[in-house]
């Protein structure tokens, strides 16, 4: 039996994945989401920018709040330097006698006690998130605030994407931002998110009054946050129109680091304090469908890379034993003719270019519903050549450590 | 129904649709090999007939370059390399694979045999290779011996090489094989006759053709 055998069924979920996206996206509530306009609507709302070593982009980022179009009575921007060793106290202050801006001061103590030491100062009915490293276009907040109309709404997650992509690898992850915003866009209609990431992610104080504040969440606050409104049984909503952008990671390195986080956090969380989400029925989507898938594509991403990476380093043995000893000028020649012969149409490869073609779709898609603009085709092609090498790598890494227990240290 | 059972069976239906239209795509492609295959195979079995009447022909007329070359090895080349491509592509067991095969050995043999019936009326040296491989996994050296061999087929065009699959359920070459008195281990070589087994480098199968054999001249004369 080949190896690849074993990567059909995650091959299968995987269509089913994308197909499921593509027939949510186009049911009636995502359509009556996407046909949401911004409101008149003007809820008090504080935004929270948590700041740790953040000096060269913190003051961009509270700019971009405060030219939000939105009521200045009704605004207040919360910046909160957890103790940091920069010069971000002094770019801070900047903004120290401006009347909607407020800042803390405090001792270092995680991104977490950053927040919630904005939430303890503020008495808004919306309270947000804004990483500071991220940056807002004007009229997001008037897409964000409609969503809370629903009193059963107790958050709701922007249409995130990179902050002007220079290199390939932030090409390439402004691609995924942008796949990003398509599958969340979609399980925000069948209340099937599991994070409300730290850029421009909003929530009803009077929930968090009720389920609490933000935990560390084993690094990822923003995940088990999300998590705990579900259990609460609240929703999580999206505003696809409401665009943000965020700071991409510029090396393969510090890549590594920020998502082999997110994916201990992730393994940690749903394994841990919310594993009974797993498989309830009565957490919908999210416990039937969506954190099951999420699971499998964690197992699927490693498996896919091993056998693929074993495929080709014993291609490669045996490419060298059975042409030792031939001329070179012989070996490095294609011996075959060009035809439709050999054309190289396996059911695993054909599958495999389904799924990405079914990506690549989902991007475009996601660029199209957020009308995020800037040239994409450069994201599609880094997408498409490095993201299956890439992914897999922070996948293993990130299951090592929980399988180990390893604790990398974050910023703190 | 819920609009989530209602998504999740059109999504499980779209996913059946693609999988079934990839699996269809799939067996539409070999199916089209095959065909091709047999293509190349009738125009093969045009050329043995064409060769019985060549050689029919050198009877009554002097023998002379033109006429004595078959021109069959470069389009059994061929066949070859798409045999062993649906091979891999289908599997050994493959029962049209395995027809296919057959059908090519016992080409390969009537070749063999009508280029030596040609030498001896002619008086020229062809030099010939048969080689015997296995793919049932008791050939390590299987790989590197057929690789070798498509080299010098390639960089000596007047070499005449012939393949064949040792465990080829085919009575015609279970003769053959009893008649060149090959036994094993494999692979095995009979080159111009004399047989030499197993496969070491490149070089010391060199050793193993007559002296000059190797010529980069082309395949003009037999």
């Amino acid at each position: 039996m080949s190896l690849e055998m074993f990567t059909y069924p995650f091959l299968f979920i995987a269509i089913f994945f994308e197909s499921f996206v593509l027939v949510t996206l186009l049911s009636s509530p995502a359509r009556a989401a996407r046909a949401r306009r911004a409101g008149a609507t003007t809820l008090s709302v504080a935004v929270i920018v948590p700041c740790w070593n953040e000096a060269a982009t913190v003051a961009a980022t509270c700019d971009s709040l405060l030219a939000l179009d939105y009521p200045s009575d009704k605004l207040e921007v919360i910046l909160v330097d957890d103790g940091s060793t920069d010069a971000t106290p002094a770019a801070m202050s900047r903004f120290a006698g401006h009347p909607q801006v407020r800042i803390i001061h405090k001792e270092n103590g995680g991104k977490h006690t950053a927040l919630n030491a904005g939430i303890a100062l503020t008495s808004a009915e919306i309270i947000g998130c804004l990483d500071a490293d991220s940056f807002v276009e004007p009229g997001a907040l008037r897409e964000i605030v409609p969503c809370f109309a629903d009193e059963n709404v107790a958050a709701v997650t922007a249409a995130m994407s990179v902050h002007k992509p220079k290199n390939i690898l932030q090409h390439m992850q402004n691609a995924e931002y942008l796949f990003g915003i398509t599958f969340r866009h979609a399980f925000a209609s069948v209340n099937g998110l599991y994070v409300t990431p730290g850029p421009f992610s909003f929530y009803r104080h009077a929930v968090i009054q009720e389920i609490g504040n933000f935990r560390s969440g084993h690094q990822t606050e923003d995940m088990e946050m999300a998590l705990r409104i579900q259990q609460a049984g609240y929703k999580i909503e999206n505003a696809p129109h409401a665009r943000v952008y965020t700071k991409s990671p510029r090396t393969v390195s510090k890549l590594l680091a920020q998502r082999t986080r997110w994916t201990v956090g992730f393994l940690r969380n749903i394994l841990g304090e919310y594993r009974g989400l797993i498989g309830s029925r009565a957490h919908g989507v999210l416990g039937m469908l969506v954190l099951p898938l999420a699971l499998t594509a964690v197992a699927s991403g490693i498996l896919i890379f091993s056998l693929m990476l074993f495929e080709i380093v014993r291609n490669i043995i045996t490419m060298f034993e059975v042409r030792a000893g031939i001329p070179l000028s012989y070996t490095l020649l294609p011996h075959s003719s060009f035809s439709w012969f050999y054309l190289p149409a396996s059911f695993y490869l054909l599958l495999g270019v389904t799924i990405l073609l079914a990506s690549l779709s989902l991007i475009v898609v996601g660029k199209y519903i957020s009308k995020t603009p800037g040239n994409l085709a450069l994201g599609l092609i880094s997408y498409t050549f490095l993201y299956g090498l890439i992914a897999p790598l922070w996948l293993l890494r990130a299951t090592a450590d929980v399988a180990l227990g390893k604790h990398r240290r974050w910023r703190h | 129904m819920s609009l989530v059972t209602r998504n999740v069976l059109l999504a499980l239906l779209i996913t059946f649709a693609l999988v079934g239209t990839i699996a269809y795509a799939v067996n539409y492609l070999n199916d089209a090999r095959i065909a091709e295959l047999g293509a190349i195979e009738d125009q093969i079995s045009i050329d043995t007939l064409s060769l019985d009447t060549q050689f029919s022909l050198l009877e009554a007329a002097p023998c002379d370059i033109a006429a004595s070359s078959t021109g069959l090895i470069g389009t059994l080349t061929d066949l070859g390399t798409r045999l062993a491509y649906a091979e891999s592509q289908l599997g050994t067991d493959n029962p049209q694979v395995l027809r296919l095969k057959q059908q090519y050995s016992l080409l390969e043999i009537r070749d063999y045999l009508i280029t030596k019936q040609l030498a001896a009326a002619c008086g020229t040296k062809p030099v010939t290779v048969l080689y015997f491989y296995s793919n049932a996994g008791d050939c390590a050296d299987c790989d590197k011996a057929g690789y070798a061999l498509s080299y010098l087929h390639d960089t000596y065009p007047s070499l005449r090489v012939y393949s064949f699959d040792y465990n080829l359920d085919l009575g015609a070459l279970k003769t053959f094989i009893a008649i060149t008195k090959v036994e094993g281990p494999l692979p095995a070589f009979v080159i111009n006759g004399k047989r030499s087994y197993g496969f070491t480098s490149l070089a010391d199968l060199e050793k193993q053709f007559p002296k000059g054999a190797l010529a980069t001249t082309t395949d003009t004369t037999l």
